[in-house]
């Protein structure tokens, strides 16, 4: 058995699954968990931007960055353990139809590339975040805060994209 | 004239025929640029409401977050009500007979009510009362999530 042949198994069970099978033909929690995603979005990938964007000099930029990274990370984790969980659970309504559609490989692709991004960023300069003026910051900073806007839309439009090609 | 006509009237406009002749893709951008702006607006709106529960950025005082944030409210409620009009404007009538349609658009008027008038006074104040910040930031938190959440249902009824 090839291993794509164990993943669409894989799939195919959890699609099977009374979980799967519940979310799919419940009424509401469809809906429900969507709604809960988008919202978990506004925390992680919403907050993320607005860091981003501190980075850039475009959004309170007379503050250090540790003031406007510090207190927001615990709440834009929060936002990822909510949009991680629900799209986990959007998945697994469907998840033999969205491992098929080359888009959702691609946004998974994005998700772990934005992610290895923001580790780089903190193993890089988390630490010395807290010694930069206000405004003079490393053009590596600035170049990782572009690439983590440009990965996280990428996340977005793909995962925009999953109803449109699921329902040809 | 009715509300339905009112609707069919806005459906068969020029510009709506206009835009419902235009490439399906434009559906789908003007989709995209709806979450960009509500990302825009939600995650400002979300910042300043956590720093009025006392949470967040909270070394920066609400007025300075209000400062820094209300160019990103104002270009994601344009963004939003752009995309918003491509979307509605060519399917006008496919709207009014859903329920969840109205009541996003009942949500959002006292949103925006509630936005320009207590939210808009509180968080200007030097020293408001807690009590009263707090409760500015749930009904600010939960009337724009409510709009969020309402309208991400509309498709599915």
């Amino acid at each position: 058995m090839t291993l794509w042949a164990s993943v669409n198994d894989i799939a195919q069970l959890l699609t099977d699954s009374t979980l799967g099978t519940s979310i799919r033909e419940s009424v509401y929690a469809y809906p429900i968990i969507e709604g809960l995603h988008l919202i978990g979005l506004t925390f992680s990938v919403g907050l993320i931007l607005f860091v981003d964007l501190r980075l850039l000099g475009v959004f309170l930029r007379n503050v250090p960055v540790t003031d406007v990274l510090r207190p927001l990370r615990p709440w834009l984790l929060t936002g990822f353990v909510l949009t991680f969980s629900t799209g986990a659970l959007l998945f697994a309504s469907d998840a033999a139809k969205f491992i098929n559609l080359w888009i959702f490989p691609l946004k998974i692709v994005f998700i772990a590339l934005a992610g290895i991004n923001a580790l780089w960023f903190e193993s890089r300069w988390g630490a010395k975040a807290e010694q930069w003026q206000v405004f003079a910051l490393p053009k590596q900073v600035k170049i990782a805060a572009f690439t983590s806007i440009t990965l996280w839309s990428a996340v977005v439009v793909a995962g925009r994209l999953i109803p449109y090609l699921s329902y040809k | 004239m009715s509300t339905l006509d009112l609707f069919n009237a806005i459906q068969n406009s020029p510009v709506s025929q206009w835009i419902g002749k235009q490439n399906h893709l434009l559906g789908a951008f003007a989709e995209l640029f709806h979450i960009v702006g509500l990302l825009f607006v939600l995650t400002s709106i979300l910042i300043v409401s956590l720093r009025l529960l006392g949470l967040g950025l909270r070394k920066q005082s609400t007025a300075q977050l209000v400062a820094a944030t209300s160019k990103f409210i104002w270009v994601g409620l344009a963004l939003l009500l752009v995309s918003g009009l491509i979307l509605f404007l060519p399917a006008a009538n496919n709207y009014y007979p859903n329920d969840i349609f109205w009541l996003k658009f009942k949500i959002l008027a006292i949103a925006l009510i509630v936005h320009l008038t207590v939210f808009r006074y509180v968080t200007r104040q030097a020293n408001s009362h807690a009590v009263v910040a707090k409760l500015t930031g749930i009904a600010a938190l939960g009337l724009w999530f409510g709009v969020a959440f309402s309208g991400r249902f509309i498709g599915f009824f």
